[in-house]
C-alpha cells in the first residue's frame, strides 16, 4: 500500500496488535491478560485515529475516540468494580494446553488468517485492509483460541472481548462508514457485556469460591455420581 | 587492498580491547539504577590483569580438551568479527569468508567446547551448567535462523555488509513491523545467548542456578581470563551485529579514509552505549524466569520471529 | 410508529417493575398483551396486503418479520401470565423485581431482532437478547445454574463476534459492489453483483457465529444446559422464540447467498443438527433438556428446509417457524407443571403423573405429542410438508435422512414422556394444587397446539405465504 509514513506507522500498530493477541495466549496472570488487553484497545484507537486522519474521515476518528474512552478505560475500572478484587491477585495455576504449544498453535491459526485474508483481498481491495484484515482475521481466531484453552472466568471475558476488538480492528479497514448509530452502539454493548460478566463472575465466585469455570462441569447426561 | 586488510585487523583489535570496557559500563549501570555506586568501568581491565597474572592449576583428570577450550573461547568471537560490521558500511578482506550462518556456527562451536569442559572436568556443577546451557541453545537456534533468513530474504543475500545495506533502507523502513518485530526477536536472543535476566543471572554465584556462568567455574589463571575476555568478546560481536546490522546501520565509515574509519569507533561505542542502557533497563525490571519456563521465553521470541517473517513475506 | 411501540412497551414495563415493584407482574401481563394486540394488528395488516410504516432504512416490517412478531408476543404473553404464578414463590419481592425487569428487557430485545431493518442494529439486538437473558438463566443461582449461564454467556458471546466479523466482511462486499444501505433490502439488490469470496465468507461467518446461538450442532453444547436450568417462563422465551428470531437472521440470508452453495451449507449443518438431537435426546435424564434437544433439532429441520430453497420448502420453513414456536412454548409449560407438582426434574423419579395431577399429565402428553410430531398436531402437518417440498425439489437423501431423523426423535420423546405420565406414582404424595395463573397459561398455550393442526386461518396462511416469499430465491 503506497501510503508511505502513515501506512508504516498503521502497519507497526498491526504488529504490535499482533503481539498483543499472542501475549494474551501465554499470559499466566489475570492481571497480564487484561494489560495486554488494554494495550490491544488503545492500539486498535490508535490505528482509528489514523486512518481516520489520513482518509479525512470524521467517522473513524470518531470511533477512535469512543473506542480510547470506553476500552481501556472504562471496561477496566468496570471489571475492577464487580469481580471481586481477590481475583486479580491471583495466578492461573494450569492452562489447558501449555504455553509454549499454545504459541505454537497461535502461530499456525495466524498464518492461517493470513492466508484467509488475501484470498479475499484478491476479490476486492481497501485502503489498509492488507494490514488490518489479516491481523483482525488473526486476533479473531486467537481470542477463540484462548477462550477454549483458559480454565479461569476473567481470562474468558477478556478473550470475548479480545474478539470484538479484532473484528473492529479489522472493520475499520473495511467497513470504515458503517453508521455512527451502530458504532456507538456497539461501544456500549462492550460496556454491558464487561458489566453482566463481571457480575456472573461475581456471582460465581460467591456461590463456588473459585472462579474456575473448568470445573463448573456438572451438567451432562452421563450418571451422576 | 592493504587498507581493507589493516581496516580488518582494525576491527579486530577493537573488539579485543572495548569489549571489557562495555561489559564494565554494563556492570556500573546495573548498580546505578539499583542506587549504589558499582564497580569502576575498568575493573573488567584489572581483572584480566589480574588473572593473566595468576598460576593455572589444572585438574589431573583434565584432557586436551581443558587446555584447549579458553584458547578456543577467546578465538572465536575474534573470527567472527573478521565477518561482520563493526565500523565499516563496506566489505572488508576477510567479509566473504563466512556469512552470518557461519559466524553463528563458530560461536556455536566455542560454546560446544566450553560444554565438552565443563564435563571434562569432573566437577559436579559442571555438567549440570552445561546441559541447560545446550537447553538454552538449542531453543535459541531456530529463533537466530529465522530471523537470519528473513534478514537474508530481503537482502538476497547472507553475507552481513550487503543484508546492512538493504535491510534498512530507509528511515520509513524503521518502524515497519517486522523490523521492530525482528529487533524484539534478536533483543530475546541476545539475552539468553549473553546470559542475562530474565534467562540467568550474570552476577550469581550460588551453582545450581548457573547456566552459562558454569561453564567457567573450573578454569584459573590465564584460561580464567581467557574465558571471561572470550564471553565479553561474544556479547560485544553480538551487539554489534544487532546493532550495525539490524537496528541502526549508520554511523559507519563509507569511505576508505583513515579519518572516517577512526570516527566510527566512538560511534559504535555511542550506539553500543544506548542498547547497554535498554538492556541494564530490561534486566533491572524483570526477575529472573524459571528454568522450564525459559522455553516459553524462547517460544516467543519464536513466534515473534516467525511473524515478522509473515509480515515482510505479505509485505507490510 | 405502531412498530416501534411493540418493542417499546416492554422497555417502559421493565421501567416500571424496577420503580414500583408490587405490580410487576400486572405490568409484564399488560405489556405483553398489548404487544401481542399490536402484533396482530400488523400481522393482519401485511397479510391483507398492507404495509407498515416504519423509520425507512432502520424499522420495517415485512411478511416474515409480522410473522415473528406475532410469535415472540404470544408466547411473551403466555410466559408472562404463567410467571405470575410460578415465581410468586421463589423469591423474595426485590429479586423478583429484578426478574420481571429483565424479563421485559428479554422481550423487547427478541421483538426488536425481526424490527430492524439495519443489518448493523440486528447484530447489536442478538448481542442483548443474550446479554438480558444471562441472569435470567441463572436465576435461581445455584451451581448448576451458574455453570449454565456462564456456558451460555461464553459460547453465544463468541459466536455473535464471529457474526460481527461477517457482518463486517457483508458491508464491505456491499460497498465493494456498489450498494449504499446496510439494510435487508439493499443487501438483497446488491447480493448478485458482490464478489462471491466476500459474499460466501460473510454467509459462512454469521452461519457459524449466529448458529451457535442457534444450537446447531457442534456449538450447541450450552442449548441443553441453559434451557433446562433457567425458570420455564424464561425457557418459554429461550427455546421457542429466541433461538428462531436469531434462525431468522441467518434465514434470511440464505436466499442472499445462493450463488455461493448457502443451500447446501445450511442442509448440511441443517441435518448434522437434526440426527445429533434425535440421538442425543436418546440418553437425557432431565426432561427439560429433553425439550431443549427437540429445540435442536426442530432448529435444524428448519434449517434444511430453508436449504432447499424452493418455494414449498420455504413455506415449509415458515410454517414449521410457526409450529414449533407454539408447541415449544406449551411443551415448556408443561414441563413447567410437572416441576411444581413433582418438585425434580429428572426423569427416573417422575411417575404416574396423570394420577398425582391430571393437569400436568395431560398437558406433558400432549406437549410431547405435539412436539415429537404426531397427527393431528400442528408440527405433524408443517414436517410433513417440508418432507413433500423436499421430494418435490429432488433432494431424495436429504429427505430420507430427515425423516429418519425425525422418526428416532419421535420415538425417544415419547419413551420419555409416556415413562412420566403413566405408571405407579411415588408413595406417600397428595395431589398438588397448581397455581391459577399456571392453568390460565396452559390454557391460553394450547389453544393454538390442537387448534392450528386442525384448521389454519386465512390471514395466518396468507401471512405464512409472504413470509415464504423472503426465504425463496
Amino acid at each position: 500500500m503506497t501510503h508511505g509514513v502513515i501506512g508504516s506507522v498503521n502497519a507497526l500498530i498491526g504488529g504490535l496488535f499482533l503481539l498483543t493477541s499472542f501475549a494474551m495466549v501465554a499470559t499466566r496472570q489475570v492481571r497480564g491478560c487484561l494489560g495486554q488487553f488494554v494495550y490491544q484497545s488503545i492500539l486498535l484507537a490508535a490505528s482509528a485515529l489514523l486512518i481516520g486522519g489520513s482518509t479525512a474521515s470524521w467517522h473513524l476518528v470518531a470511533v477512535g475516540l469512543i473506542t480510547l474512552i470506553t476500552k481501556p478505560i472504562l471496561i477496566p475500572w468496570l471489571l475492577r468494580r464487580t469481580v471481586p478484587e481477590r481475583i486479580f491477585t491471583r495466578r492461573e495455576v494450569a492452562l489447558t494446553v501449555n504455553a509454549t504449544t499454545s504459541l505454537l498453535i497461535a502461530l499456525g491459526l495466524a498464518v492461517l488468517s493470513y492466508f484467509i485474508a488475501r484470498s479475499l483481498l484478491f476479490a476486492a481491495a481497501a485502503d489498509f485492509a492488507a494490514v488490518n484484515l489479516p491481523i483482525g482475521i488473526a486476533g479473531l481466531l486467537l481470542g477463540g483460541y484462548t477462550l477454549t484453552v483458559r480454565r479461569e472466568a476473567v481470562p474468558q471475558l477478556i478473550a470475548i472481548l479480545t474478539m470484538e476488538n479484532s473484528a473492529f480492528f479489522a472493520g475499520i479497514a473495511i467497513a470504515p462508514d458503517l453508521s455512527i448509530i451502530a458504532e456507538l452502539a456497539v461501544a456500549f454493548d462492550a460496556l454491558v457485556l464487561a458489566f453482566v460478566i463481571g457480575l456472573l463472575t461475581r456471582l460465581i465466585h460467591e456461590r463456588a469460591g473459585h472462579t474456575e469455570v473448568a470445573r463448573l462441569a456438572e451438567l451432562r447426561e452421563e450418571a451422576k455420581r | 587492498m592493504t587498507a581493507r586488510i589493516l581496516y580488518n585487523l582494525l576491527q579486530v583489535l577493537v573488539v579485543m580491547a572495548f569489549a571489557p570496557l562495555m561489559a564494565g559500563i554494563n556492570a556500573r549501570l546495573k548498580e546505578i539504577v539499583q542506587s549504589k555506586r558499582g564497580p569502576s568501568i575498568f575493573q573488567p581491565y584489572r581483572d584480566l590483569w589480574k588473572l593473566f597474572h595468576k598460576d593455572e592449576v589444572v585438574s589431573k583428570r583434565a584432557s586436551w580438551i581443558f587446555r584447549v577450550t579458553p584458547y578456543i573461547a577467546f578465538v572465536a568471537p575474534l573470527f567472527v568479527a573478521m565477518l561482520i560490521p563493526v565500523l565499516t558500511s563496506y566489505p572488508l578482506f576477510f567479509a566473504f569468508m563466512g556469512d552470518m550462518l557461519g559466524g553463528g556456527f563458530i560461536l556455536a562451536l566455542a560454546g560446544f567446547f566450553a560444554c565438552l569442559a565443563a564435563v571434562d572436568a569432573g566437577n559436579p556443577y559442571g555438567p549440570m551448567g552445561a546441559s541447560r546451557t545446550r537447553m538454552v541453545s538449542f531453543l535459541v537456534e531456530p529463533v537466530f535462523m529465522i530471523v537470519f533468513f528473513t534478514v537474508s530474504f530481503v537482502a538476497g543475500s547472507t553475507i552481513p555488509y550487503i543484508v546492512q545495506q538493504r535491510w534498512v533502507a530507509s528511515p520509513a523502513d524503521f518502524f515497519a513491523p517486522s523490523h521492530v518485530l525482528i529487533v524484539l526477536a534478536f533483543l530475546m536472543i541476545i539475552i539468553a545467548e549473553t546470559g542475562r535476566i530474565p534467562v540467568d543471572n550474570p552476577a550469581g554465584h550460588f551453582e545450581l542456578a548457573m547456566i552459562d556462568e558454569s561453564k567457567g567455574l573450573e578454569y584459573s589463571g590465564t584460561g580464567a581470563a581467557l574465558m571471561k575476555w572470550g564471553g565479553e568478546m561474544k556479547a560485544f560481536v553480538l551487539m554489534c551485529i544487532f546493532l550495525n546490522v539490524l537496528v541502526t546501520p549508520w554511523g559507519l565509515a563509507a569511505t576508505t579514509s583513515v579519518d572516517a574509519v577512526l570516527l566510527a569507533i566512538p560511534l559504535v561505542l555511542l550506539k553500543m552505549l544506548g542498547l547497554i542502557v535498554v538492556l541494564v533497563i530490561v534486566e533491572s525490571s524483570l526477575a529472573k524466569l524459571r528454568l522450564f519456563r525459559i522455553s516459553e521465553f524462547l517460544g516467543a521470541a519464536f513466534v515473534t520471529a516467525v511473524v515478522a517473517m509473515i509480515a515482510r513475506l505479505f509485505a507490510l | 410508529m405502531i412498530l416501534i411501540a411493540i418493542f417499546v412497551l416492554p422497555i417502559a414495563a421493565a421501567a416500571v417493575a424496577m420503580i414500583e415493584h408490587r405490580v410487576a407482574p400486572a405490568v409484564t401481563v399488560a405489556a405483553a398483551l398489548a404487544a401481542f394486540g399490536l402484533a396482530v394488528h400488523v400481522g393482519l395488516t401485511v397479510a391483507a396486503g398492507g404495509s407498515i410504516a416504519g423509520i425507512p432504512g432502520w424499522i420495517a416490517a415485512d411478511g416474515l418479520s409480522a410473522l415473528l412478531l406475532l410469535l415472540i408476543s404470544f408466547v411473551g404473553v403466555t410466559g408472562a401470565v404463567f410467571s405470575v404464578g410460578y415465581m410468586a414463590r421463589s423469591g423474595s419481592d426485590r429479586r423478583l423485581r429484578g426478574y420481571y425487569a429483565s424479563y421485559n428487557l428479554f422481550l423487547a430485545s427478541i421483538l426488536a431482532v425481526p424490527l430492524l431493518a439495519e443489518l448493523s442494529m440486528v447484530w447489536i439486538a442478538v448481542e442483548l437478547t443474550t446479554l438480558f437473558s444471562v441472569f435470567l438463566v441463572g436465576y435461581t443461582g445455584d451451581h448448576a445454574a451458574l455453570e449454565a449461564a456462564w456456558k451460555y454467556a461464553v459460547l453465544t458471546l463468541m459466536g455473535a463476534a464471529i457474526a460481527l466479523l461477517g457482518f463486517l466482511i457483508l458491508f464491505w462486499g456491499l460497498r465493494a459492489a456498489g450498494g449504499t444501505a446496510f439494510t435487508w433490502d439493499g443487501v438483497r439488490n446488491a447480493a448478485p453483483g458482490m464478489t462471491p469470496a466476500l459474499l460466501g465468507t460473510a454467509f459462512l461467518l454469521i452461519l457459524v457465529g449466529f448458529g451457535t446461538k442457534v444450537g446447531l450442532v457442534p456449538l450447541h453444547t450450552w442449548l441443553p444446559d441453559a434451557h433446562s436450568q433457567a425458570p420455564t417462563p424464561v425457557c418459554l422465551l429461550l427455546s421457542g422464540v429466541e433461538t428462531s428470531a436469531v434462525l431468522y437472521v441467518i434465514l434470511r440470508l440464505i436466499p442472499l447467498a445462493a450463488g455461493v452453495g448457502s443451500g447446501v451449507w445450511a442442509q448440511v449443518f441443517g441435518l448434522i443438527s437434526v440426527g445429533a438431537a434425535a440421538f442425543l435426546l436418546l440418553q437425557v435424564r432431565d426432561y427439560k433438556r429433553l425439550f431443549a434437544f427437540s429445540t435442536v433439532e426442530h432448529m435444524g429441520i428448519i434449517l434444511t428446509a430453508a436449504g432447499f430453497g424452493s418455494g414449498g420448502a420455504a413455506y415449509g420453513a415458515t410454517y414449521q417457524l410457526l409450529a414449533h414456536a407454539v408447541t415449544k412454548s406449551f411443551a415448556f409449560l408443561a414441563a413447567g407443571l410437572v416441576l411444581l407438582a413433582m418438585g425434580t426434574r429428572e426423569i427416573d423419579q417422575v411417575r404416574g403423573l396423570i394420577r398425582r395431577s391430571p393437569l400436568a399429565g395431560a398437558a406433558v402428553l400432549v406437549g410431547g405429542l405435539a412436539i415429537a410430531g404426531a397427527p393431528p398436531f400442528v408440527v405433524f402437518l408443517s414436517e410433513f410438508s417440508i418432507l413433500r417440498a423436499g421430494i418435490g425439489a429432488g433432494y431424495y437423501l436429504a429427505v430420507g435422512l430427515l425423516g429418519l431423523f425425525v422418526v428416532i426423535a419421535f420415538f425417544g420423546i415419547m419413551w420419555h414422556v409416556a415413562r412420566m405420565a403413566f405408571g405407579r406414582p411415588p408413595e406417600g404424595m397428595e395431589p398438588v394444587r397448581l397455581p391459577v395463573s399456571a392453568r390460565i397459561a396452559v390454557a391460553i398455550a394450547g389453544i393454538p397446539v390442537v387448534a392450528l393442526g386442525m384448521y389454519l386461518p386465512g390471514p395466518l396462511h396468507a401471512l405464512l405465504r409472504l413470509a415464504a416469499e423472503a426465504l425463496s430465491r
